[in-house]
């Protein structure tokens, strides 16, 4: 096992990730271990510790980036610290919590191998993915959460309504928690749903290395979905490595800011071998969660029959057929697959990705899950309430107040922009040659060394107010409780690199009621939702919760190059 | 190559994208987005009598229906309603006008429908690069295959122009012939 802890290189800690002394020692004890003069140990992760991204052998460089780094430090945690005395991350386990339940949750550096690589990266309470949470609706529950990383860091409760100032966000609904502080949490579950939990610093480092779990809100309604023989946790996700290992992440800004950090290697809930086995007749509920920083996956499930039942925060009005499930970073999807004959099934990720050298598709089939269908024959109600698509008339009714507001004219105008500068020239040549055609969706990250030089200092993404052209932080709309809004958000193909958002709104619920002024059919609310390239999306918000909130890109590398902006909604008067 | 890389470093050290006013990449009420950004001509090729002076265009849009941002077919490929309009011709006296769809290699085609005195149509199609082809068929037979009739219009899919760098641009050095393009 090599030990890295006696490498020293006099950087200014200072100028690293900011880690106090105190925090550090803190982080120290926590792990258990002795390091005789830890400022001495700091091991370096300067411009030497970038090791070159992976390319397509089949690409030729671009001329003037042969060599070339990104201009920011590369940070991989744990340097200096012996990789031996770092726990082991074991698989996520379910905790389930009761109203008014307490529970800790302990932020620190686990051990993971990774295709073959002694990799160290961070885990909730030692697990990947976090500790699955299940949770009662309406019940609120109390997570104190200790940070033992040498980050600071927060944890946002994605997508769910509740008290503001628990939300997570560093400067806006609290402070960031310093390396050894902690903070208390109460959370509280309004909706039934499929949710998330994560970081909301540094997300393009925190989240990649590991930090994220679920929290199932489970509903009070009796038969809330139809019968399934299982309900499986089915967390998406990629990771950058090469021969050596993870690639570093940028130390003081995010690297791959144009297109963010697409991995090379899938995973699901965090295993990049994940399998399942079922018998014939078997109705595998897949609770899925995207938690990759920028990849949108589109799951097939190898031929078998797959019915769409929910969303971000709660059920479609309607069950439907799907042939995939598009899923966006922060999204979440619940559907039912039957696996009515034996033999392996491959869920894989299904794109057509660009080859930018040639100006061509080409299909790209990533195995994300092989699913083994035995010959025993499993029971047969699930199977045969599978073939019948149920209309959710609870969710109908409750959509169907909201209605009359759906063809108002939008009270916001909102546009999805870019600007670059300081790009190397070569960058900038090529994307600009090659901007005649954009696809509305980016599946693969087709420039990767373009893509990875490019960091937050020299890429802005900018959410606009096209009526007052205030851009990200310059903005704060202020709403009243029980407001309805209705947003366009218009994603502007002529952009020095356009590319589709999935934009997320903290602390309420939206309806998507129409894309490209078609009006959907099926609706469900929603928390995040992808506006693709040249698309405008419409959608009303339901002002329900007060509190100083975020709107941003869920792409961590686009939230942490700029796109957010902030909303007030003021308590209703009693 | 040094002089565009200069040109290149003028351009990068300069703000792009919409907050400059006089940038025609700037941002503007009438940006084209939508449908209207994946929008494409189709051409005439004069071949046809009465199709001279026509033009014609086709746009892409979402899929009514899809619970997505974006509708796919199973192997990913983006699945639009392609419509398809014809303008400034007259109707042929003899024959069908059918709108065909063919991927560049033109190893599929699909058949999209007959005009009728509208001279619009609308289909779904599923493939991310395509072209559309518009015949003048002695019958109109809706399990045709492929077209036997003079093109008289033809267009692709914005799609292609999508830029191929191989043995040109930045990549002038480049053989194109080990990319698969030239003998
Ligand atoms: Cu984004």
């Amino acid at each position: 096992m090599p030990s890295t802890d006696t490498a020293t290189d006099g950087r200014t800690p200072a100028a690293k990730i900011s880690m106090k002394c105190s925090a550090r020692s803190v982080l120290v004890a926590a792990i258990g271990i002795l390091i005789p003069s830890f400022l001495e140990a700091q091991q370096d992760t300067v411009r030497e510790g970038w090791r070159m991204v992976p390319m397509d052998p089949n690409m030729p460089m671009m001329p003037g980036l042969e060599g070339a780094v990104p201009g920011v430090s590369a940070f991989l945690p744990g340097l200096g610290i012996n990789f031996a005395t770092i726990a082991e991350a074991r698989p996520s386990e379910l905790v389930t919590l009761a109203d008014g339940d307490t529970l800790d949750i302990t932020v620190s550096l686990v051990r993971r191998e990774l295709q073959g690589h002694e990799t160290v990266m961070f885990g909730y309470n030692g697990q990947y993915p976090g500790p699955m949470l299940q949770v009662p609706e309406d019940a609120t529950v109390v997570v104190r959460v200790a940070n033992q990383i040498e980050m600071p860091t927060t944890i946002h409760w994605h997508g769910i309504r509740l008290e503001n100032q628990f939300d997570g966000v560093p400067g806006i609904t609290q402070a960031a928690i310093q390396s050894g502080d902690s903070f208390t949490y109460e959370v509280y579950v309004p909706d039934a749903g499929l949710f998330w939990y994560h970081p909301h610093v540094r997300e393009d480092v925190q989240q990649d290395l590991g930090l994220f779990g679920n929290m199932v809100v489970t509903p009070s309604e009796a038969d809330y979905y139809g019968p399934a023989s299982r309900e499986v946790a089915f967390v998406l996700d990629d990771i950058l490595m090469d021969d050596s290992g993870v690639l570093p992440w940028g130390e003081t800004a995010p690297t791959h800011a144009l297109m963010g950090r697409f991995g090379n290697v899938m995973m699901v809930n965090g295993e990049t071998d994940h399998t399942l086995t079922a018998q014939t007749g078997e109705v595998i509920r897949f609770l899925m969660t995207n938690v990759a920083n920028s990849r949108t996956f589109n799951v097939t499930f190898g031929g078998a029959p797959v019915k769409l039942l929910a969303s971000d925060v709660g059920r479609f009005e309607r069950e439907q057929w799907i042939e995939s499930v598009v899923i966006g970073p922060a999204e979440r999807y619940v559907v039912d697959v039957l696996f009515d004959q034996p033999g392996n099934f491959v869920i894989a990720n299904t794109i057509q990705a660009v080859n930018h050298f040639r100006g061509e598709f080409y299909p790209r089939v990533d195995t994300l899950s092989v699913v083994t269908i035995t010959d025993e024959r499993a029971p047969s109600v699930a199977s045969e309430r599978f073939q019948t698509l149920r209309t959710h008339q609870t969710v109908v009714d409750e959509i169907n107040q909201f209605r009359p507001h759906f063809g108002r004219t939008p009270d916001y105008d909102l546009e999805t922009t870019v600007r670059v500068q300081g790009l190397n020239p070569s960058i900038v040549l090529t994307m600009e040659a090659d901007t005649l055609f954009v696809p509305p969706m980016e599946w693969n990250d087709a420039m990767p060394m373009a893509n990875w030089l490019s960091t937050g200092e020299q890429v802005t993404w900018i959410l606009r107010d096209r009526r007052t052209g205030a851009e990200n932080q310059e903005i704060n709309w202020q709403f009243d409780q029980g407001d309805l809004v209705k947003f366009r958000i218009f994603n502007t193909p002529e952009s020095f690199h356009p590319m589709n958002h999935p934009i997320h709104i903290h602390g309420q619920r939206f309806l998507v009621i129409a894309l490209d002024g078609v009006q959907s059919q099926n609706l469900v609310w929603k928390d995040t939702a992808i506006v693709p390239v040249g698309s405008m999306m419409d959608v009303l918000v339901e002002m329900s919760n007060p509190g100083r909130w975020m709107l941003h890109c869920h792409i961590a590398e686009h939230l942490h190059t700029g796109m957010s902006l902030n909303f007030t909604v003021a308590e209703a008067s009693p | 190559m040094l002089f565009i890389l200069a040109a290149a470093a003028l351009f990068s050290s300069a703000e792009i994208g919409g907050s400059n006013p006089t940038s025609n990449i700037g941002l503007t009420n009438c940006v084209a987005g939508g449908p209207a950004y994946y929008r494409f001509r189709l051409f005439t090729t004069r071949n046809v009598p009465g199709t001279g002076l026509a033009t014609g265009s086709a746009e892409v849009s979402v899929i009514e229906g899809s619970p997505f941002s974006v509708s796919l077919s199973s192997d990913g490929s983006y699945v639009y309603d392609l419509q398809i309009s014809l303008e400034r011709m007259r109707i042929p006296a003899q024959g069908h006008l059918v709108a065909w769809v063919t991927t560049p290699e033109i190893d599929h085609i699909q058949r999209i429908g007959a005009f009728d005195a509208d001279l619009t149509l609308v289909a779904p199609v599923a493939w991310n690069k395509f072209i559309v082809v518009i015949t003048l068929e002695p019958i109109n037979d809706p399990t045709a295959t492929t077209w036997t009739g003079p093109i008289a219009f033809r267009g692709m899919s914005r799609s292609g122009l999508m830029h191929t760098m191989a043995g040109h641009g930045v990549f002038d050095q480049e053989n194109c012939a080990i990319y698969g393009y030239g003998n």
